[in-house]
């Protein structure tokens, strides 16, 4: 100590510790009654571990401190006798779960529901040095009685092993807790008559032992499962071409791998029971509770999910479909058929002819050989097959499936959200069958040989104005993804296109009567007498749709007609976005303004120009009273063909404003001379090479949002198909999916991840589901619709053990102990003898572990002492042979 | 869609914003939806406006719990003809003014057309306001303030009079709609973590601000 001493270093110096060792009894003490504090202060709520933990070091070792706390289930909290609350006096036997956490087999052995474990940090056991083990001990001792019923284990050996030591202190008995472990245990332990030697010569009670009570579990594993093995019904190995026009659905292999049966006794006194080597009372199907597990196969593919995902991997292929297709396809470039064709060939396409265009100038085979395309074209397109199995809108016109639950009503509103297509229309099923080819029938090659022949498909319907099938009829539908935007944009044109033909078909063959009017015929005659003697030849009205709500023309009083006017302008989203960047570039001063009203403008322009050949002499005032009505104020006062007097509004007398201007510069042209606002031609030019330059990775986009749409729907159709309990414990689950795949479908920008997230979770209900199946084959085949027998397998497909109540005589024990018997009959006999099952023995194998509990309560180690409690668990299995002692004797009365 | 996009939100003139929300103003024509745009984004009134050719549209950035919201508001022509021009708008607009004039009777009455286009054409979250303009005109008033209410109660939608000449409840209808939208947006972000994007995590609209943030709304 120098002439400066430093406070903290000062105040921390504990003088009542000596060593090392006492400083970690204090230190470990110390944290022990924070946590207790802590507990006090926050009880933890009942079915859920609380683990705290703290670092300790000690002799250079780092050392876990850990706590485990849980409220007991009600059951279990009541001992034996209620006097005492010593942790061993609980009915505590088996447990149903098995938790993993790692020092929680602890709980599984003693029952403990508090304790304190101390192990070294990392995977290396530290504490093999027995020294050092009985060091830590005698610390843990010395806090054992310091802060009492709480047991502490000091984990020993390595880590694998499981070894602990513990000891526990409550009113006057200490208990000691030991552990064995063998890899085979001595023959004589093997069965209760040793182990109860066992349990006796080690208790060494100066008295008899008055009572032992004995629970045993045995465990029997069923793996083969034989005959019962399920298997995913559309998972056959003969490849039907219609089973491509579906996704799949399910898992390759069964989803079950093992199912365990637990058959257990409780408390039965170590006289009414025999079990050794020659005999055993312990007869499976006498047992006094079953108890059964499932153990499910480790990830199996889920076929669902690996569509998606498969498809997914290619979103970043930058390639080209020509490029990926090399020389077999090329790429379009003008119209080379010959126009005459039009008039020999079938009005619709035959698909083999246009293979055979294809190949014309192919080297080499395609990767889709033709017995193959040829089927995904005819469901792609079925109206170019007679007859056709696949016809689009066949399921709207059956009666909307008979859903079996009420779950999944709702599910169809949300599903109305999706921005992908139609249910079974041509976008759905293309997006279908390339994903089937991707995965199934010849990977990328293929996937870019059908996208490439359903693009030729499209441009040839175009070429032959032929309507596309499958599309929803009417204008690109912003609601729905891009792809079935582009397919109705070009539906649009060609049926434009058509209606063009025949137009000017119906013109040529009226030309000859120089009447290419349409007009009510009621009027025609008055008509025919004002063309005669009012309309010089070049100001005759051409364009004339109907008259206006009897309107005249304010100048001449004659009728004011609605003109026929161009078709609107269609677009899809994707050139609306571009119409509506240039509209922002513009900025937002009132040139800007001005500038956008002008671009605006074409189609009013259209309609003035329309209008004035449909009604020579007009003026703005006629053209405003069809066109915005409100704009025109009427007097009361009459003029002189007896229709109300009136004037525009103020807004359209305003000085050089956009619609006097426009009427003063329009000329009267005919909407069917003007030029065109919308060029079905260019605009159906565009969606095909739009859908030409597509890279696989766009492709993919296109396709993806309408894949996890049918996605949903499958799962929906397969969870419809189960038992309503568990379709209703899946709803959430499907809801949520749903939910997420909507938003997959509205985003602007595809996102990787989300859509990655979203395959895990539906290989997650996929799996759910197969499991179900698999269990309700093996379990319940006849599919008994008993609440009992659903919400048993409804838990086992969720992973949740169960009781089997009635054992052997339910419906599921019984199955279980069939399948059990049949194993082994396999195991025994190569062949299997008829006769066997009739004889009503059912033979179980031999159980993979077995677990003995032996309690006692006894005075020990003197004469006076008083009663303490004693177990001893035994657990055997095939490569692991487990003693777990809890031994207790009288402190205070030695 | 648009209203959303990250990358046409640079384009969009300056950067200076936390969040953007596309809002449309629709209604029969001549109800005074130029009048009522120009009121609140420049505060100016003129008797006569043109009638507006198709679409326009003007830019107005308001505060928000300290966080900057650029209101992009889009100007429609009410001229039946231009129906279809306007509605390939109204996706991706968080709002709508649905307007009606008071003192006509049809442009009331043609409200639940307006309400059917919004459903058919927009987002199914799409907010609605229902306005009646012109309020300051007493003695031409045809539609009562009870109708206007009723109507909106019936739609389930929210209810101003205003008057665009006399600058009555303008600015308040526009608040109240961001205010609608940033509510319904921080109940979807709650409800969907998913929807939280990148830098605007763990952020609510709602929320008191947390230092500077750039995120922008991406719903």
């Amino acid at each position: 100590m120098n002439e400066e001493i430093d406070d903290s270093e000062f105040y921390h110096e504990d003088f009542t510790t000596a060593s090392d060792w006492e400083i970690l009894v204090a230190h470990m003490e110390e944290i022990v009654n924070q946590w207790n504090s802590e507990d006090r202060k926050q009880s933890p709520s009942s079915s859920q571990w609380v683990v705290k933990s703290e670092k300790l070091v000690y002799m250079e070792t780092n050392f876990d401190f850990t706590y485990y706390h849980k409220n007991l289930e009600d059951n279990l909290l009541e001992g034996p006798e209620d006097k005492v609350k010593h942790v061993l006096d609980t009915w505590f036997d088996f447990s149903l779960m098995s938790e993993d956490h790692k020092h929680l087999c602890l709980a599984q052995w003693y029952g403990v529901n508090k304790f304190i474990v101390i192990s070294s940090t990392g995977d290396v056991e530290q504490t093999n040095n027995e020294s050092r083990m009985k060091t830590l001990l005698s610390a843990v001792t010395v806090l054992a009685s310091n802060v009492l019923d709480l047991p502490i284990f000091v984990q020993v050996r390595d880590k694998w092993q499981k070894m602990y030591c513990g000891v526990y202190e409550c009113n006057g008995i200490r208990t000691n807790f030991d552990t064995v472990h063998l890899i085979r245990g001595p023959y004589h332990c093997q069965y209760l008559t040793g182990l109860l030697d066992v349990f006796k010569t080690k208790i060494r009670s100066p008295c008899t032992i008055e009572k032992i009570f004995v629970s045993y579990k045995a465990t029997y594993q069923l793996q083969d499962f034989g005959n019962f093995v399920w298997r995913q019904e559309c998972a056959s190995d003969i490849i039907d071409m219609e089973s491509f026009f579906t996704l799949p659905f399910g898992v390759s292999i069964d989803p079950v791998s093992s199912l365990y049966l637990n058959t257990l006794w409780s408390y039965l006194p170590e006289h009414s029971i025999i079990d050794s080597e020659n005999h055993s009372d312990f007869k499976p199907l006498k047992a006094q509770q079953w108890q059964c597990s499932i153990s499910f196969t480790k990830n199996p593919i889920c076929l669902l999910g690996d569509y998606l995902g498969e498809v997914l991997e290619i979103i970043n292929n930058d390639n080209t479909v020509y490029n990926l297709l090399g020389s077999f396809a090329v790429l379009h470039d003008g119209p080379k058929t010959n126009p005459l064709d039009l008039l020999t060939e079938p009005l619709v396409p035959s698909i083999s002819m246009l293979l055979s265009q294809a190949t014309r100038n192919n080297k080499g085979s395609p990767p889709l050989e033709k017995d193959v395309l040829v089927p995904l074209l005819f469901f792609l397109f079925p109206d170019a097959e007679k007859d056709s199995s696949f016809p689009y809108g066949a399921t709207d016109e059956r009666e909307p499936l008979q859903k079996k639950f009420k779950i999944f009503e709702n599910m169809d509103q949300e599903l109305k959200g999706f921005k992908t297509c139609a249910e079974d229309s041509l976008v759905w099923r293309l997006a279908i069958v390339l994903a089937n080819v991707l995965q199934s029938l010849g990977g990328l090659k293929a996937f870019c040989h059908l996208w490439y022949e359903f693009v030729q498909q499209m441009r040839y319907r175009w070429d032959k104005s032929i309507v596309i099938p499958g599309v929803p009829p009417g204008l690109p539908d912003l609601r729905t993804g891009l792809l079935n935007q582009k397919l109705q944009m070009l539906n649009c044109c060609i049926e434009r296109k058509i209606a063009r033909a025949n137009l000017s078909y119906v013109s040529a063959e009226n030309s000859e009567d120089s009447d290419d009017e349409f007009f009510d015929a009621t009027d025609q005659e008055e008509f025919e007498e004002r063309r005669k003697g009012k309309y010089c030849p070049w100001d005759r009205p051409v364009g004339r749709l109907s008259p206006f709500a009897n309107l005249k023309l304010i100048k001449t009083g004659d009728l004011l007609y609605i003109p026929f006017t161009q078709d609107p302008v269609l677009k899809t989203e994707d050139q609306l976005e571009e119409d509506t960047d240039i509209l922002l570039k513009l900025g937002t001063n009132n040139e800007a303004s001005q500038l956008r009203a002008r671009i605006m403008s074409a189609s009013l322009l259209s309609d003035m120009q329309s209008f004035k050949a449909a009604n020579p002499g007009a003026v703005l005032e006629d053209f405003i009273r069809w066109y915005s009505p409100r704009d025109w104020i009427q007097a009361e006062e009459l003029d002189e063909y007896g229709q109300k007097q009136g004037a525009l509004s103020q807004r359209m007398q305003l000085e050089g404003n956009i619609w006097m201007e426009m009427w003063q510069n329009s000329k009267p042209v005919p909407a069917h001379r003007q030029k065109r606002l919308f060029d079905d031609t260019k605009e159906a030019e565009k969606v095909l090479q739009f859908l030409e330059l597509r890279t696989v990775g766009q492709i993919a986009e296109l396709i993806l949002p309408v894949l996890s749409h049918a996605t949903i729907s499958r799962l929906i159709v397969e969870a419809e198909s189960l038992t309503e309990e568990f379709a209703k414990d899946l709803l959430p689950r499907t809801s949520s999916l749903a939910r997420q795949c909507e938003k997959i479908s509205r985003d602007i920008q595809f996102q990787p991840n989300k859509f990655e997230a979203f395959i895990q979770e539906t290989i997650d209900l996929e799996m759910s589901i197969s499991q179900f199946n698999s269990l309700q084959y093996k379990l319940n085949p006849h599919r008994l619709d008993d609440y009992l027998v659903n919400k048993c397998i409804g838990d086992l497909a969720v992973g949740r053990p169960i009781r089997i109540e009635s054992m052997g005589q339910s419906i599921i024990g019984s199955r279980i102990a069939l399948m059990l018997s049949d194993a082994q009959r396999l195991n025994c006999f190569s062949d299997v003898d008829p006769n066997f099952r009739r004889n009503g023995d059912l033979t179980f194998p031999d159980p993979v572990s077995r677990e003995f509990v032996l309690r006692a309560s006894c005075i020990r180690s003197s004469l006076y002492s008083a009663k303490c409690p004693q177990l001893l668990r035994a657990m055997i299995s095939n490569g692991e042979f487990r003693l777990m002692g809890a031994f207790s004797e009288d402190i205070t009365f030695i | 869609m648009a209203g959303a996009d990250p990358k046409w939100q640079k384009d969009a003139a300056d950067q200076n914003f936390d969040y953007m929300f596309k809002l449309l103003i629709i209604g029969n024509s001549s109800v005074g939806k130029t009048s009522f745009l120009f009121r609140y984004a420049d505060d100016s009134f003129t008797s006569a406006f043109v009638s507006t050719v198709g679409i326009d549209f003007k830019v107005k950035t308001v505060f928000r719990h300290d966080k900057r919201v650029k209101l992009q508001i889009w100007d429609t022509a009410g001229q039946e003809r231009y129906r279809t021009i306007t509605t390939a708008y109204y996706r991706g607009a968080m709002g709508f003014i649905l307007m009606y004039d008071i003192t006509n009777e049809e442009s009331f009455n043609s409200v639940q057309d307006w309400v059917t286009q919004i459903k058919t054409y927009s987002w199914d979250n799409a907010q609605v306001i229902l306005v009646g303009n012109k309020c300051d005109m007493e003695d031409d008033r045809v539609i009562s303030f009870e109708r206007g209410k009723q109507l909106a109660e019936q739609l389930g939608v929210e209810f101003f009079e205003t008057s665009a000449k006399e600058n009555i409840n303008v600015k308040a209808v526009f608040e109240r709609l961001v205010d609608i939208i940033c509510d319904k947006m921080s109940d979807s972000l709650d409800t969907d973590p998913t929807l939280m994007s990148g830098s605007g995590k763990g952020q609510r609209l709602t929320d008191a601000p947390q230092g500077p943030q750039t995120g922008n709304c991406n719903c």
